[in-house]
């Protein structure tokens, strides 16, 4: 029984890493077999030989960098929106007190609440009020508008955290609001703004319904529903252009991610108050 | 010349009034201690003078100068948080020229001071470390280098030795006491510990329910105190109040006579219901003559002795003894009350003390455990 305990849990965890990593891993390897070998039955885990084609290929004879530099775009831009405003928003439903204060925080993350379906329309038509209609910028804006919320609950969780005496500390040495803000709360924040960056990144990076409806032009479209539209046609799918682009895909995340968690991890437990 | 006057000052947040009608004048150079339990205002009232908080209507000054509406840093102050409030990710050494830092002053004369300030609280080795890296008592020294580095006109100190330990706490305490007297300047010190205001400060402003109950020297607030919270909060234990009837020449409890001398109080002392404290120290614990008690608790400390007794209507009071006496629960004895250290107060809920302040003061040791 006691021996029984940890085996039969080692089954259960692998099991479930397989069936985690089993999509990521075929991936990688039909991204990476030639053609011929793609249907091959029965399928070879192993492909007999390695090729690069298919990443060559979707370098050099299709627009998937056009499509990579939008995403770039779009992601980088919606993060830097959603960290800006989620950062001021949170630190005025900290620090101030003023009517409707909690009304206000209570409604933001109602918003979030909706599913993005309900919202897609009216955004939709607000864009071409607007002007923006197919344009990044308008991707942009969607984004932000679903980030936002959780956004700022996020960046207002980490904001409670820092003890108002810091702040005050830093005000009767001579500092302004903003010097305040900027020497004492922000390197305190530090970490909840990664937290929050990296999450509106990813969001907008895997984001496909708004630029489906939002954009139809090829020039601006992101990775998402740029490759879709591409490889993927009623007769026919391009399979292991697919997964070569799907790789490339999940490079900048994978990348990211590995960049800042020490980062992430390194913020935390620093305190200068005590008690 | 860095005297701070309240003159006047309201502060209420919302419907709750936090203060009311607040006059302090404390001179320069001046050690005062806002003494108070939580709730009372005294926190509040270091807050306005300290810029964080803004009176809802009155005046505060600083060395003359209206400062309502100056920014925290434009009042030529500095303060020490109970928390300590150090900025986590700077160095101590960073964290003591922070305020430099603001006043742009920079390079060798910003190191200097900061060395200068480290080197009086002892922290010179420490300043590359952070603050998580240091103890208790080493953050709060940090705390109190970053406030003095700047030599500002005025300190105030938020309750900073209350997440100390016993023994730092009386240590720092003296050390406090040293700083002030070698530096020269005003000190404003919040606190809720008596024993801190009473060792510390020059006058203290005992503070209740948004009044300043008295503002007077330690000596005087312990021996002539203002009314009947002042009285119940100071000491340890407080004085005791026991409630009669003043009748001619004689104080009334439960049909046993104490005699007091009229003459001693002011004309307000009518026949009538009326308070009678008294010390702890100045109650004699005999037999025969007296107000008769019964023993029924005797606490020793090691230099003197608590014991609680009980009058003849089941009210407890309490004596101090010296430490070798021996009292047995249960034992009847006859209390003398000290005619000189008998203090009267009208008999409402915070009632006003009726003494003629002609006591000496001398006449009562002051003790402090």
């Amino acid at each position: 029984m006691k021996l029984l305990r940890p085996v039969l849990l080692n089954v259960f965890t692998w099991s479930l890493v397989f069936l985690i990593a089993f999509p990521l891993v075929w991936m990688i390897v039909t991204s990476l077999k030639p053609q011929s070998e793609l249907f091959r039955i029965p399928p070879t885990w192993i492909p007999e030989s390695v090729t690069f084609e298919h990443y060559w290929r979707l370098l050099s004879e299709t627009p998937f960098l056009r499509y990579f530099r939008n995403s770039v775009v779009l992601a980088t831009t919606t993060t830097l929106f959603v960290v800006a405003l989620g950062t001021l928003g949170a630190y005025s439903l900290v620090r101030f007190t003023y009517r409707g204060r909690e009304t206000l925080a209570l409604l933001v993350l109602f918003t979030y609440l909706l599913p993005s379906v309900v919202l897609i329309i009216p955004l939709y038509l607000m864009m071409v009020t607007l002007g923006l209609s197919n344009t990044l910028f308008s991707l942009i804006l969607a984004h932000t508008t679903f980030a936002l919320p959780y956004a700022l609950w996020l960046l207002r969780s980490f904001m409670e955290g820092i003890p108002e005496d810091l702040e005050n500390a830093a005000l009767v040495d001579g500092a302004t609001r903003i010097g305040a803000f900027r020497d004492v709360i922000f390197p305190q924040l530090l970490p909840g703004i990664i937290s929050t960056a990296l999450f509106t990144f990813i969001l907008s990076w895997n984001e496909y319904l708004y630029a489906l409806v939002l954009v139809n032009s090829d020039a601006v479209a992101p990775l998402t529903t740029g490759v879709m539209s591409m490889l993927i046609s009623a007769f026919n799918i391009e399979w292991s252009l697919l997964m070569a682009a799907s790789v490339m895909m999940s490079l900048p995340l994978i990348v990211v991610f590995a960049f800042l968690q020490s980062y992430l991890t390194s913020g935390f437990g620093a305190g200068g108050v005590k008690g | 010349m860095a005297n701070v006057i309240f003159k006047d000052v309201h502060k209420s947040f919302g419907s709750f009034v936090a203060l009311e009608k607040l006059d302090l004048d404390i001179r320069d150079g001046e050690f005062v201690a806002l003494l108070g339990p939580s709730g009372c205002g005294k926190s509040t009232t270091l807050r306005m003078l300290a810029g964080l908080d803004f009176p809802t209507s009155g005046e505060i000054s600083i060395g003359g100068r209206v400062v309502n509406d100056l920014a925290p840093g434009k009042r030529d102050i500095a303060m020490v948080f109970q928390s300590y409030a150090l900025y986590p990710h700077m160095t101590v050494g960073e964290n003591i020229g922070y305020p430099l830092k603001k006043r742009g002053i920079k390079g060798a004369a910003r190191a200097e001071a900061v060395q200068k300030a480290a080197d009086l609280l002892q922290l010179g080795a420490l300043l590359d470390r952070k603050p998580k890296q240091l103890s208790g008592g080493q953050q709060q020294r940090v705390a109190l280098g970053r406030a003095l580095v700047r030599e500002p006109q005025v300190f105030l100190l938020d309750e900073p030795l209350s997440n100390l330990d016993a023994k730092l706490r009386s240590y720092m305490r003296a050390e406090l006491i040293e700083l002030h007297r070698r530096l020269g300047k005003t000190m404003v010190y919040v606190t809720h510990d008596q024993l801190e205001a009473m060792t510390m400060a020059s006058r203290i402003a005992v503070m209740h329910g948004g009044h300043v109950q008295q503002f007077d020297t330690p000596d005087a607030i312990y021996n002539r105190p203002a009314n009947r919270f002042v009285a119940g909060f100071i000491g340890t234990p407080p004085m005791n109040q026991v409630e009669g009837t003043v009748e001619g020449g004689d104080f009334v409890i439960a049909g046993h006579r104490v005699p007091i001398d009229r003459t001693a109080y002011s004309a307000d002392l009518h026949d009538g219901p009326a308070v009678l404290g008294v010390r702890p120290e100045a109650i004699s614990i005999g037999s025969g003559e007296g107000l008769p008690a019964t023993v029924r608790l005797a606490e020793n400390t090691g230099h003197e002795t608590i014991v609680t007794l009980e009058l003849p209507d089941k009210r407890r009071i309490s004596a101090r003894v010296e430490a070798a006496r021996r009292l047995d629960v249960g034992q009847p004895v006859a209390l003398r009350l000290d005619p000189a250290a008998i203090h009267l107060f009208e008999a409402t809920e915070n009632g006003a003390r009726l003494n003629l302040d002609d006591t000496p003061a001398s006449v009562i040791p002051m003790r402090s455990t």
